[in-house]
């Protein structure tokens, strides 16, 4: 049981780092706004997944379900704010960077 | 509707609170029912089809690992090929509740962000060529359709 934990949750530490990797290397805030969404949606999804599978069936597997359902509902929502704030400021995205 | 509710409520309070003596439960109860009683239940709840919604999660879910593997692809490339852009998005879908569920897929799937709203028109960022062809094929609309098809006064 802990050796899948231990797979699931690196796999999530891959995408966690990938995608802290894009955030330095991605040019402007839009393109940069999906490396965010590469590290909630699948990084975090697979290290809670592996936390739960580790914990087995407590109410601490229950909490974790919370948790990932929360994250699933609230994170496009924080993403999704974001660029629109960056879009309605006068932004665009371009290959260039933002400055 | 509300019995429903206050049901998930209490449950909630229950995996939160996991103190099982009398006190707590009585308050978590008391407190479910209340907030339930208070608020009316959300419109577009009432069209909601269970069925669909729960089939919708593994294959959202596949999706965001498949474009997730793709997005990562594309961060680690030497290279880094990205080609972002904006695309407006045109959609079958009016409703408040079918266009949340359209645009939160679409920003939870990695590659795109929805970045505006309208009835009708979503306008979405995609990081490249590939990412933004993902939408074009419909399947998104079509399965939110489904998770909305229920009867519009059933409760």
């Amino acid at each position: 049981m802990s050796w899948i934990a231990i797979g699931l949750i690196v796999v999530g530490l891959y995408f966690l780092v990938v995608g802290s990797i894009g955030m330095l290397r991605l040019p402007d805030v839009f393109s940069r706004a999906h490396a965010l969404s590469l590290t909630d949606s699948l990084g975090a999804l697979f290290v809670l997944v592996g936390l739960a599978v580790y914990e087995g069936f407590t109410t601490n597997f229950l909490r974790i379900i919370v948790v990932l359902a929360l994250i699933y509902l609230l994170n496009p929502v924080i993403a999704h704010a974001t660029v629109r704030a960056a879009y309605r400021s006068g932004l665009r995205p371009g290959k260039g960077g933002d400055q | 509707m509300r019995i429903l509710t206050a049901v998930i409520l209490f449950a909630l309070w229950l995996v939160l609170s996991s103190t099982f003596d009398l006190a707590h439960v009585a308050a978590g109860a008391v407190v479910a029912v209340l907030i339930a009683w208070m608020n009316p239940a959300l419109p577009h709840m009432r069209r909601l089809s269970w069925p669909a919604a729960i089939a919708y999660q593994p294959w959202l879910l596949g999706r965001i690992l498949k474009s997730g593997l793709h997005v990562s692809r594309l961060i680690l490339d030497p290279k880094l090929p990205i080609a972002p852009k904006l695309i407006s998005h045109q959609t079958s879908l009016r409703s408040d509740g079918e266009l949340v569920a359209l645009g939160n897929s679409i920003t939870l799937t990695p590659g795109t962000i929805t970045v505006e709203v309208a009835p009708g028109e979503l306008i979405v960022h995609a990081i490249d060529e590939e990412s933004g062809k993902d939408l074009l094929d419909g399947r998104f609309e079509a399965k939110i359709s489904g998770v909305f098809a229920g009867q519009e006064d059933r409760r």
